[in-house]
């Protein structure tokens, strides 16, 4: 680690001129300081990889580049002169582009109007949009990094390394200025792994094109394959900045988690040897879009974590389980076999399921939070097929109290209350119908430290009542504050287990870079 | 913050109490008000009464009817050429055959029946969207319509126990309104108080969420697509009694009234959410202005032009109000 900067410098492509500097920037949200003094430079016909876990400051350092976040404090200069990246279409003029993750591509329109989104098209008199030649450019766009598509082909049907090709020709397309410096944000979050091969070779060429790269990921294999220079991003900090040659994967995963984080287990009340749980949730061989052959036990009062990166098959366990997600394999709750594709056989099994994305997979934004509560079971408010709602009132009116919801008012709309209130909301729904196992992705997403604490409370709770838990969370954290044995999903599979005591948040976080 | 929120929520109910919610009621009032005063000799009288009340009950069966798939999040555009097909039906069977009309008008809500199975079929099974699917059915049963009726206004000679079914007066109203109440009710109850009722507006706000919640959305698209169906052709039926004859054209030009009716018809009520209270009432005050209208001899196309401007604005008022409002904060 002796001067990093020096050794960096010696293996940039040759005649690279620096395109990109930030200096000391800083940025805040409210107290938490999001990035603190960063440094950060990217040199002509280079790859430059930006690394750092959850929370670490990539993608807020992205988005001050991309002008959606105003710096606190710091400058930036592009070429030599002042960058400021919340001028309208700036960041464009200066030849800045940026891939984000979900590609911004529009399923339903075919490849040349994709390519033609924001640059619009050339015309021919009177206005005629002369398809030959977009075809054409469309073609060359393509070619040029590579591919070989039918540019009529719509960009729903294709797979999802063409999609990201098209994404980079996108941006890499020539209008108003050339491209510069191309921005990818975790280009190969959603690439089955031999596609990612693929895209390896569409940087490389951009490279060679003398474009400065910043590649952000959380893979740290592809970062030393890929990149020239590393820059490792900790709690807001730069870290450091290193030749990739002189990186290997421990190393990294040192850099990046740091010592400093290692804390005792925490509470970690009993190390609970597994044997001692009557397995309630028995899932075997679990396949799906990323998920490959997963078995897993979760014991009555057992509260398991599943901790892994975007694209382990960490988020897609939750709804596979449920049956809300195509699969294969079996899942079954004390024995009752739960089926694919039907939800209400899993719920009527004694399956609860808290998704991840609470707005459009939890709640029914046009249903009172009285409603939103009782939507899982109504059977105990019927008397001869009559829903009764003052015994409904009343019991909803308990669970808000319960669960500290604020208003305590069932009778607002659901969406007016905050995110945290909200995630109660959903909690009560399923705690309410006292679930043999409760699944719970990222149950805290969004939530402020309150709600949290509260969320925290009953998940415990709720296990020491007998239901098994299944915690799908990126948050190390709360894993660590709430698990009896927390699950590592690498590559769709069970790379790892940690059980009571030996569960830190620097072994979940290394455990899931390795 | 939480509390200021719960305070400003209070405040707000009690002050707009029944103006918000049953502004509609209001409306109708003044409307038989203005007319009351401008045309009272022809508009006050019980001819208007019953006139309005017996017109408009068959719009109005198949309103209250479309408002259970609408809850549900789907659309049923194919009810204005199931009752023109059934009204076609019902007077054919009449016409040349000597089946019992007890039995006929069974086999005219099977038809229903099968037609939103069909419907359904498209809908659920297909994933053909509903405003498609009942878009081609539309034009299916059009085709029905001029197969069975031969292109040829059907009259015939009904029963005047079948005729009785459509024209009796009961309590000083004619029959068919008593059904349109009757199913107004029924409709009503289901849906704000049974556990499908529940489902069927949880399907509608939120299909992906209604069915993590374990709610079988599909089955809830189906049988409401069933109900709209078959209610709509019971009202073929009673229309079919009514007039005593078949117009291949009295049909169809239901459709729009009746999704005036049920839109309008969410500003009442339960503000937000299609119900079938709210349905009957936006359909009431439709005629009603309608009908002064015609009373003072305004020209033909006045009807429609109220019906358009009504809705536009009752609906635009709504959503602009609510806008206020965090999205979705729809406080019943």
């Amino acid at each position: 680690m002796t001067d990093p900067e020096r050794v960096g410098a010696a293996v940039t492509v040759s005649g690279g001129e620096s395109l990109l500097e930030v200096r000391g920037v800083s940025k805040a949200f409210g107290p938490t300081e999001a990035l603190v003094d960063v440094d950060f430079d990217v040199r002509a016909g280079e790859i430059h990889a930006l690394v750092g876990q959850n929370g670490s400051g990539k993608s807020t350092l992205v988005k001050i580049l991309a002008g959606v976040y105003d710096p606190d404090e710091g400058s930036i200069a592009v070429e030599g002169s002042e960058f400021d990246p919340r001028r309208p279409g700036e960041a464009r003029l200066r030849g800045l582009r940026f891939v984000h993750q979900d590609l911004g591509l529009v399923d339903s329109l075919d490849v040349v109007e994709n390519l033609a989104l924001g640059r619009g098209y050339d015309v021919r008199f009177p206005r005629r949009i002369s398809w030959r030649h977009e075809r054409h450019q469309a073609r060359a766009a393509l070619a040029e990094l590579g591919y070989d598509l039918d540019v009529r082909s719509l960009v729903g049907s294709l797979r999802a390394s063409e999609r990201t090709g098209i994404a980079i020709a996108r941006a890499l397309d020539g209008w108003e200025s050339a491209a510069r410096l191309l921005v990818l944000d975790e280009p190969t979050a959603s690439l089955p792994e031999a596609e990612v091969a693929r895209l390896f070779d569409v940087v490389r060429t951009i490279r060679a094109r003398g474009v400065g790269v910043i590649y952000v990921s959380h893979h740290l294999d592809e970062v030393l394959d890929l990149a020239d220079r590393v820059t490792i991003l900790r709690d807001g900090a730069r870290v450091g900045t290193f030749a990739a040659d002189d990186l290997d994967h421990d190393r990294m995963v040192e850099l990046i988690v740091g010592r400093g984080s290692v804390m005792a287990g925490g509470e970690a009340e009993t190390p609970g040897a597994p044997a001692e749980y009557e397995p309630s949730l028995v899932v075997e061989d679990l396949s799906g879009a990323v998920l490959r052959g997963v078995s897993l036990q979760v014991g009555a009062g057992e509260v398991v974590g599943v901790a892994g990166l975007t694209g382990s098959g960490r988020e897609e366990l939750g709804p596979a389980l449920f049956g809300a997600a195509g699969r294969s394999g079996s899942v079954s709750v004390r024995g009752n076999p739960v089926p694919a594709g039907r939800p209400d056989l899993a719920v009527a099994a004694g399956l609860g399921f808290v998704p991840a994305d609470r707005k459009s997979l939890g709640l029914v934004a046009s249903m009172v939070v009285r409603e939103n509560v009782t939507l899982a079971d109504l059977r105990p408010y019927l008397r001869g097929g009559i829903l009764r709602h003052r015994k409904e009132r009343s019991d909803v009116d308990a669970w808000l109290g319960m669960l500290d919801v604020r208003p305590r008012n069932q009778t607002l709309g659901t969406m007016r209350l905050s995110g945290g209130n909200q995630q109660k909301v959903l909690l009560a729904r399923w705690l309410r119908i006292q679930p043999r196992v409760l699944v719970l992705d990222e149950p805290t997403q969004g939530v402020d430290v309150g709600a949290k604490a509260e969320i925290h409370r009953r998940i415990t709770d709720a296990a020491r009542e007998g239901a098994g838990v299944l915690v799908c969370s990126t948050d190390s954290a709360e894993l660590v504050r709430v698990c009896d044995r927390v699950l590592i999903m690498q590559r769709g599979g069970i790379g790892a287990e940690l059980l009571g005591r030996d569960i830190s948040e620097e072994r979940i976080d290394r455990l899931c870079l390795s | 913050m939480a509390e200021s929120a719960e305070t400003t929520t209070r405040a707000r109910r009690r002050f707009h109490f029944g103006v918000d919610r049953f502004s509609g009621i209001y409306i109708w009032g003044l409307i038989i008000l203005i007319f009351a005063l401008w045309v009272p000799e022809t508009f006050l009288t019980t001819t208007t009464l019953r006139v309005l009340a017996s017109d408009q009950a068959v719009t109005g069966m198949v309103a209250v009817g479309l408002v259970v798939p609408l809850a549900c999040g789907v659309f049923d555009l194919s009810i204005g050429h199931v009752l023109g097909f059934t009204l076609v039906a019902t007077t054919w069977m009449n016409v040349n055959t000597d089946i019992n009309m007890a039995v006929v008008t069974l086999m005219m809500v099977a038809i229903g029946v099968a037609v939103g199975l069909a419907n359904a079929a498209m809908v659920v099974k297909v994933g053909v969207n509903s405003f498609i699917a009942t878009l081609a059915m539309s034009s299916i049963l059009q085709a029905f319509i001029l197969f069975v009726s031969n292109n040829r206004q059907i009259a015939g000679e009904f029963s005047d126990e079948f005729k009785s079914f459509g024209r009796n007066v009961v309590l000083g109203l004619p029959q068919p309104f008593f059904y349109l109440l009757g199913l107004t009710l029924i409709i009503w109850f289901v849906l704000e108080y049974t556990r499908s009722g529940r489902y069927a507006y949880a399907t509608g706000g939120n299909p992906a969420a209604a069915r993590l919640a374990g709610v079988r959305t599909d089955r809830f698209v189906t049988v409401s697509l069933i109900v709209s169906a078959a209610v709509a052709a019971f009202a073929g039926v009673v229309l079919a009694a009514k007039l005593g004859s078949a117009s291949l054209t009295a049909g169809p030009p239901k459709l729009i009234p009746a999704y005036t009716a049920a839109f309008l018809g969410s500003t009442q009520i339960k503000r937000g959410r299609i119900n079938a209270w709210g349905t009957l009432v936006a359909v009431y005050l439709l005629a009603t202005g309608v009908k002064g209208l015609q009373l003072s001899g305004t020209e033909v196309w006045v009807d429609d032009l109220f019906n358009g401007v009504t809705l536009a604005l009752a609906v635009g008022i709504a959503v602009y109000r609510r806008r206020g409002d965090s999205p979705g904060g729809l406080a019943p």
